[in-house]
């Protein structure tokens, strides 16, 4: 793919959005049969399923901690989900997104109600589109949620970032691979407390406080689809007749 | 102050109430405020604020009823699958009302891996060690039958206000059933078409237990699948 | 992680089987609900989605430049992969592939490259030097039994969803698919055959056998499996059950 001319025109984006606009997405709660609980998400061209299994006995058993469950998460990428075939398997990269992932989850559970088991989150990205980690995060949170895992809040994430001088919500790929800043973030939205941030690019102080006040914006407005994906599969429905 | 009624659903991180009232399980306090842990119904007492969830693991409580199956064995007892986060043991002594020489007997002829078992929870302590005992009239070994599982959440529809459901499909199919608080169920009848009838009221109770009206359907839904077999 | 089968619940199947009945209610032959759906993965170049029951299989097509191998520099590659997402499963765990998931690959591969379903002769930019490399991933998302037949039809189903590509060195009108083998998995179970086993039949199972057969009904691909061992009988009875499911199941694919 070549980097085209521009990647903004007249204030809109290539894909023709504002630069204060998520993409178009959509989040379903317990979309899988086996898994305690599940979800799935898209976020523009991003197919994100994710499956929570547990709490359950941790194998193998010297792994498990005394005084609360481990949390154990699994970001994988599916080898079609890109351009270029992915190696099935785990590299550097999905090791470290696994890793981010956790932690930007942890704040919100109770962990210490289940001393010495585990409760595993997988994710895994079928087509991937800039922000699978984000896409992640969202589906992954509402998993926990379906499974019926105690959690202080839900969490919300999504990337904000710089091309040609404009701070932008939630970037494309072409904006991913050819703008100059890239910065995903989960938050719990109603603390405001930010639970992921990673940054490759360039901000000036008054851009990253910009950036920070609009993923905040993008991350409120996921968070209420993905409460409404609960109470969509949970609503009590009156009987119809 | 209370934001939400007895009933309503209720989601992780939703404010609840604000004020002293104490909370329980599937709610928390921070301050002054009161949210749901997990989602499910609000449940709100005069000075109490809980959630009962809508899905989830069983928790074991003192005195449940479950239906577990043998995992393994060891010098005294057994490792019990009872479809939690934690597997439980059931002492030889909890089984067997009566005395039973630990160095002279073999327990595996007492029960085996693969066995099924009626169980009742006897202690569950902060560890999560959780103690089960078998050797009461009702409980014991259960050697044939079609086992299913549902979400253990899903329980108390099963049996409904004062065992209605579980009544009506006993008197819709023929069948016995044995429900296990952990969401193990067994189901015995004469023929198979009549337990598939059972089976089949059992889940469409899980998969429409957030719908009201719902005895009245299960009933009807049974005397038509039996008038089609007849 | 295995699972530990309740004695209960492998009476209960093993007995109705044995009088010719399902614990679902299925008959022997009768297979769960199929679905197959196409194109739905855009960084693939073909996709398919087959639900059996509640197993959930997505199988991604990407073809891609490569080097022949030494011994067919006149040939396009072919290659399987699957993985048993530890989501589909409380057993599947995180790691390399396990011997479940390469024979199941090793199966899938095998049943559309001895069918010579795609032409991989014509799939040669440079004899020797450049051809297309046609890779087949499955994932595995639900598995609720049967994953053999789910991923085989998910496989060819996304080969038929393979276009003509834009790239450059693609010359061919359409993608070379000349034939579309269909899997089917006929188990044992207490003494009698059936058809689609759910994970708690497999759980209880003798054997399987897994026969794929093409569209004039010839067999281009077998797997036995399991500890249990079939009669020369019930392996003739299992290639008439085998062929005429396929030719049921192949309708699905449009």
């Amino acid at each position: 793919m070549d980097k085209p001319e521009k990647l903004m025109i007249d204030g809109k984006r290539l894909d023709g959005r504002s630069p204060e606009e998520l993409r178009p997405f959509k989040i379903v709660a317990g979309a899988l049969e086996r898994a305690d609980g599940s979800a799935y998400v898209e976020m523009g061209n991003n197919k994100v399923f994710a499956a929570v299994y547990g709490p359950r006995e941790m194998h193998p058993r010297h792994h498990a901690l005394p005084d609360q469950a481990v949390l154990r998460c699994r970001y994988n990428m599916a080898p079609f989900s890109v351009d270029d075939r992915k190696k099935p398997g785990p590299n550097r990269r999905s090791i470290e997104i696994s890793k981010v992932t956790r932690e930007a989850l942890e704040p919100v559970m109770f962990l210490e109600l289940y001393p010495r088991s585990v409760i595993d989150v997988f994710v895994e990205v079928l087509q991937a589109d800039a922000g699978t980690r984000t896409a992640g995060i969202n589906a992954a949170s509402v998993a926990l949620a379906d499974a019926g895992i105690p959690m202080k809040d839900l969490v919300s994430s999504v990337a904000v970032g710089k091309v040609e001088e404009t701070v932008v919500m939630d970037l494309f790929k072409e904006e991913d691979q050819w703008g100059t800043t890239d910065m995903p973030i989960a938050m719990i939205p109603r603390k405001k407390a930010i639970t992921l941030l990673q940054m490759d690019g360039h901000f000036t102080e008054e851009e990253f406080k910009y950036a920070l006040d609009l993923a905040s914006r993008g991350c409120t407005q996921i968070y209420e689809a993905q409460r409404q994906a609960l109470k969509e599969k949970y609503t009590m429905r009156k009987e119809e007749e | 102050m209370i934001h939400v009624k007895t009933r309503d659903l209720v989601l992780p991180g939703q404010l609840i109430a604000e004020g002293k009232y104490k909370t329980r399980d599937g709610a928390f306090r921070e301050g002054e405020n009161i949210f749901s842990s997990v989602v499910g119904l609000a449940d709100v007492r005069e000075e109490t604020i809980s959630v009962i969830p809508l899905g989830g693991q069983y928790i074991p409580r003192v005195g449940d009823m479950v239906i577990g199956v043998v995992i393994d064995d060891h010098r005294a007892g057994w490792i019990v699958d009872i479809k939690s986060t934690y597997t439980a043991t059931l002492l030889v002594s909890d089984f067997l009302r009566q005395k039973v020489d630990l160095f002279k007997e073999d327990i595996s002829k007492i029960l085996t891996i693969g066995d099924v078992v009626a169980v009742e929870v006897r202690s569950v302590d902060e560890r999560m060690d959780i103690l089960l005992e078998g050797g009461r009239p009702g409980l014991g070994r259960i050697k044939s039958g079609k086992m299913i599982e549902i979400s253990p959440m899903k329980v108390p529809r099963v049996l409904g206000k004062k065992g209605s459901m579980f009544d009506v499909i006993q008197n819709g199919t023929g069948c016995k059933l044995m429900v296990g608080r952990n969401g193990r169920i067994m189901v015995w009848g004469k023929d198979e078409g009549m337990i598939n009838n059972a089976v089949e009221a059992i889940f469409t109770i899980e998969r429409e237990a957030h719908t009201s009206g719902l005895t009245d359907r299960i009933r009807l839904m049974l005397e038509k699948m039996k008038s089609e077999v007849n | 992680m295995a699972e530990i089968v309740s004695r209960v619940k492998r009476d209960y199947i093993a007995s109705l089987i044995q009088q010719g009945k399902r614990a679902d209610g299925r008959a022997t032959d009768q297979f769960r609900e199929v679905s197959v759906e196409k194109d739905l993965i855009k960084t693939a170049d073909g996709s398919a989605r087959v639900k059996i029951g509640k197993t959930h299989v997505l199988v991604g097509v990407k073809l891609q430049k490569g080097e022949p191998f030494p011994d067919t520099p006149d040939s396009g590659v072919l290659i399987v992969g699957s993985e048993l997402l530890p989501m589909a499963s409380p057993t599947f765990e995180v790691g390399p592939p396990r011997e479940e998931a390469i024979e199941l690959a090793r199966v899938v591969d095998r049943g559309i490259r001895e069918s010579e379903s795609i032409d991989l002769d014509k799939l040669v930019i440079k004899s020797g030097e450049e051809v297309w490399s046609v890779f087949i991933d499955i994932d595995v998302l639900d598995h609720d039994g049967n994953l053999i037949d789910a991923s085989a039809l998910a496989a060819i189903a996304a080969l038929t969803d393979v276009k003509a590509l834009k790239e450059e060195g693609w010359t061919l009108p359409e993608f070379p698919l000349k034939e579309k083998p269909v899997a089917v998995t006929v188990v044992k179970v207490n003494g009698k055959l059936i058809v689609d086993p759910k994970l708690d039949e497999e759980q209880v199972m003798d054997a399987r056998l897994t026969i794929v057969t093409t569209e004039d009904d010839s067999i281009c691909a077998m797997q036995k499996g399991c500890a249990g061992s079939f009669q020369k009988e019930e392996i003739e009875q299992a290639y008439v059950i085998a062929r005429g499911k396929a030719a049921e199941l192949r309708k699905l694919l449009g």
